[in-house]
């Protein structure tokens, strides 16, 4: 058990590192970086080309990789970010989404995609203490980020600078009102937070790979011990961080030939984030940047008969489509059936303000469900796409707790860990995917109907389509979209007029949860198969959420601009690659969140919103309210 | 038959705390408050900065949760209970920061006043509404902007409009939930003087034609002096008088707690006393 313990201090203490700079910047400018990561692996990647391609020794490729590169990713990110307070607090989110997307697949085209072990550099000589042996590599490894921590915890409490960065999360304009400039401050959080990020990846390479993926994934496990640290403190983050090595360590030692708990290693700092903030009150978590409220949902600005046009030109060329695309229809049956998905998932992020990064969970559900119930059970292929749907809408209603007790920020990273959980523990079990490399799914045979045909396929499915999308109209037309609309803008003015908004948001994760089940079911039927390897890991949530981010604030609009955007154009732009599309899709979720910066709200584009956005950041300067702030007085 | 049970001399219906205490770790901002904001009148309650004013409206309408003390509305003892479930019981209230809603029109701020209540805690009224339903709401919602003369803002969105035509907003929305009591927070802050007089009609209007009960926190004592018939003082979370408008402008006591702000000095003489 020894050895174990001693590995997971190692990779725990530099879990530990990377949460330390995560809370960094994330306590100075309420930003919670989910490029954190990204940086780690962009930086592992430079310092691999230096040393490796072009033989610089490697203290100094370290010095590039880790300082110089952490310093300047970090004037970057502020610069950008400086402005984001106007910005609702899920695009915040979208833009470091994107900023981890655009990374990976930067990293991905410019030193490719092929696997690449990355040698230690530290010494690897090793002692022996009571049987275990450790290595120098191992050794330097703790006490560099004990070290820096230890040094950093001092330079906040001690230094001028260091109590500026804890004063200017509070309040900004305070801070410029004293003397101090805040932008400093804030340029001086993101470039030690982003150097921690690179010295963590530099560190984690050896042990992991070079891959950007899953070196980007650093910075979900940091999540762990940041939960650990309640997202404030740094030794209690550091402390988590080693409690989280070990225990994924301990997990792979005692689970790790039992399936389904095999993946439980690796979900560990999940478990921990999970049970952390459903655990932690809300209020006392600390506030993240951005305005409270939806996306600007309140309909599009385009005037009714432009609309009416557009509708209907769209819809009259969804009938003649499967006439004249011949052999790519499939790709236009599984763009439709994207749609309904986009849908499901606009009726969150853009009805009500909230963010689920669970969605593909949801659709592997509806996929297995599927899969059962009419390989596995005989059942008719229509129910057995009700039931696909219906099945989901517990798991939806479950995740819908977290979201009674938390908003905005800390609802997207619950949801996350629920959707890394599921993935790594559930899918494997046979309720969803079980041991087979993949499940199988038929198309609807009845009468007169014969699906095995594309076209008439593609007309079932485009039917299914318009019944979702004139059913979530209709809901969000009537008294459920008012009041959704509502809730993202002040959910105490809705409890003080008498409405139980838990009931609220449980029934939208329900509904949402329910047509991304059926979508799920309606990607198994089009393809024949799934495996659980492929379409529905949290990465799918990642991209679909910024996709969806770049496509407006609408419900049914939005919905298919995504579905072309994600999955018609790449058919016929075969010359850009998935790598240009990760890069394309994660810049333009930052490019959607940097348009606040000009004073321009997108989904209500058109027109004079210049000086309404102004009138938003006077009134909300840097709005630092939690949530709901019942009980607190004002 | 006589009931020999002693019901408290009560004033009829509204809203009765009793005793309450708040606590904020150890800061207590509220020590032993009792009022009552009966139906059919406008109650004040005024104090300085901090006193505890808006911490004594957020345990009337469920927000906090006293320490000690008791609610009750329409005499039934609703302490425990939460705010939805108070509002559904008939007790509105504004906010001195206005919990608009900023993504919809001000006609459906209105509505909203009555159609969350219509919503309530059941799955299926969230969902859709009744045809009556829908011209209930639609009528009270019309009423409510008519009487406070917003009609012609019905389309635009409160992020659009002066602070002034936002506290009108919120008291539309307060209006159309159809309310018996309601708790107006500093509803006259950035209000200009026009305007202040027009919200002063709309008050006695409803309490005149509706019968609902006001209670009022106010830094305009002009206003205050005007439109109340019954006035509480807090300071620094003590209840230290109460009585009428004359009292209250006469009594030694308050005069004491807003000394050195000349300023309230001046209006609180300058109350009915001198007119």
């Amino acid at each position: 058990m020894l050895p174990f313990i001693v590995v997971g201090l190692v990779t725990g203490s530099i879990y530990g590192l990377a949460g330390v700079g995560l809370v960094l910047t994330f306590r100075t400018t309420g930003i919670l970086n989910f490029a954190h990561g990204a940086v780690g692996a962009a930086s592992a990647y430079l310092f691999y080309a230096l040393w490796i391609t072009h033989g610089v020794p490697w203290p100094i490729a370290g010095l590039v990789a880790v300082l110089l590169f952490g310093t300047i990713a970090g004037v970057l990110i502020e610069s950008a970010t400086r402005h984001l307070s106007a910005a609702p607090v899920s695009t915040v989110i979208v833009a470091t989404i994107g900023l981890l997307l655009a990374t990976q697949g930067l990293l991905y085209v410019v030193f490719g995609d092929s696997f690449k072990r990355f040698p230690q550099f530290l010494p690897t000589e090793h002692v022996t203490i009571s049987d275990v042996q450790v290595t120098y590599a191992q050794m330097i490894t703790v006490a560099t980020t004990v070290v820096i921590t230890g040094a950093l915890t001092w330079f906040l409490r001690r230094s001028r600078l260091g109590v500026s960065m804890r004063a200017v999360v509070h309040s900004a304009e305070l801070l410029d009102v004293v003397g101090t400039n805040p932008v400093p401050i804030r340029v001086a959080a993101w470039c030690v937070g982003c150097t921690m990020a690179a010295l963590s990846g530099v560190l984690i390479a050896p042990t992991i790979s070079l891959d950007a993926s899953l070196l980007s994934l650093l910075v979900v496990t940091a999540l762990g011990a940041v939960a650990i640290g309640r997202f404030d403190n740094l030794w209690l983050t550091y402390l988590g961080g080693l409690a989280v090595g070990v225990g994924a360590s301990l997990c792979t030692k005692y689970l790790g030939a039992h399936p389904p708990f095999n993946g439980l290693a690796g979900s560990v700092p999940f478990l921990v984030l999970i049970v952390v903030l459903l655990a932690v009150k809300g209020p006392r978590l600390p506030v993240p940047l951005g305005r409270i409220g939806g996306t600007g949902g309140g309909g599009s600005a385009l005037p009714l008969p432009v609309r009416a046009l557009t509708g209907s030109v769209s819809v009259g060329a969804l009938f003649v489509v499967p006439f004249v695309v011949g052999p790519r229809l499939p790709i236009y049956t599984n763009a439709l059936a994207f749609a309904i998905l986009f849908m499901s998932l606009a009726l969150l992020l853009n009805t009500s303000g909230q963010i689920s990064l669970a969605h593909s969970s949801f659709a592997a559900i509806g996929a297995s469900t599927f899969s059962h119930l009419t390989v596995g059970h005989g059942v008719p292929w229509f129910l057995a796409l009700l039931g696909a749907g219906l099945v989901v809408v517990p798991v939806g209603a479950l995740l819908s707790l977290p979201a009674i007790r938390l908003s905005g920020l800390y609802l997207a990273l619950a949801t996350f860990g629920f959707g890394i959980l599921m993935q790594q523990v559930v899918y494997a079990t046979s309720l969803m995917f079980g041991d087979e490399p993949f499940l199988t799914a038929p198309r609807p045979h009845a009468a007169g109907l014969d699906g095995s045909s594309d076209r008439t396929f593609y007309f079932v499915v485009l039917a299914i389509a318009a019944a979702s999308a004139l059913l979530l109209t209709a809901l969000g037309r009537a008294r459920l979209g008012r009041l959704l609309r509502a809730l993202g803008d002040s959910p105490v003015g809705l409890i003080t007029n008498g409405l139980s908004v838990n009931v609220s948001r449980v029934i939208v994760f329900c509904v949402s949860a329910f047509f991304a089940g059926i979508a799920g079911a309606l990607f198994i039927a089009q393809t024949g198969t799934a495996s659980r390897d492929v379409g529905f890991g949290p990465q799918q949530s990642l991209s679909w959420l910024a996709v969806l981010a770049i496509c407006g604030s609408g419900v049914v609009g939005s919905s298919a601009l995504a579905a072309t955007l994600l999955v018609i154009l790449p058919a016929y732009l075969t010359s850009i690659s998935q790598n240009y599309q990760l890069i394309i899709y994660g810049a333009g979720a930052i490019a959607v969140a940097l348009l606040f910066r000009s004073g321009i709200d997108h989904g209500r584009t058109f027109g004079g919103l210049a000086a309404k956005s102004e009138e938003r950041r006077r009134r909300h300067p840097l709005r630092l309210t939690p949530a709901a702030p019942v009980g607190s007085p004002r | 038959m006589r009931s020999t049970v002693t019901a408290p001399p009560a004033p009829v219906g509204g809203l009765q705390i009793e005793d309450i205490v708040v606590r904020f770790g150890g800061h207590t901002a509220v020590n032993r408050m009792t009022l009552a904001a009966p139906q059919g009148r406008i109650t004040g309650l005024i104090g300085p900065n901090g006193a505890g004013k808006t911490t004594t409206f957020n345990v009337c309408s469920g927000l906090q949760r006293p320490a000690g003390g008791r609610v009750s509305l329409f005499g039934d003892d609703v302490t425990g209970r939460s705010a939805q479930h108070r509002a559904r019981a008939g007790l509105g209230r504004t906010f001195q920061r206005m919990e608009l809603f900023d993504s919809l029109r001000v006609e459906e701020n209105v509505a909203l006043g009555r159609e969350a209540r219509l919503g309530g805690a059941q799955p299926w009224r969230h969902l859709v509404s009744s045809r009556t339903e829908s011209r209930a709401v639609s009528r009270a919602a019309a009423g409510a902007m008519q009487l406070c003369g917003i009609e012609h803002l019905a389309g635009r969105r409160p992020s659009e409009l002066s602070t002034g035509q936002r506290r009108l907003v919120e008291l539309a929305r307060c209006i159309a939930g159809d309310y018996r009591v309601m708790l107006l927070d500093e509803p006259s802050s950035g209000l200009d003087k026009g305007e202040t007089r027009s919200f002063a009609r709309i008050l006695q209007t409803l309490v005149e034609q509706r019968g609902v009960g006001i209670l009022l926190v106010e830094h305009d004592m002009a206003l205050v002096m005007s439109v109340c018939s019954y006035i509480y003082v807090l300071d620094f979370g003590q209840p230290i008088f109460e009585g009428t408008p004359v009292e209250v402008s006469t009594s030694p006591v308050v005069r004491a707690a807003y000394l050195g702000s000349e300023a309230v000095e001046d209006s609180i003489s300058a109350g009915p006393n001198d007119a």
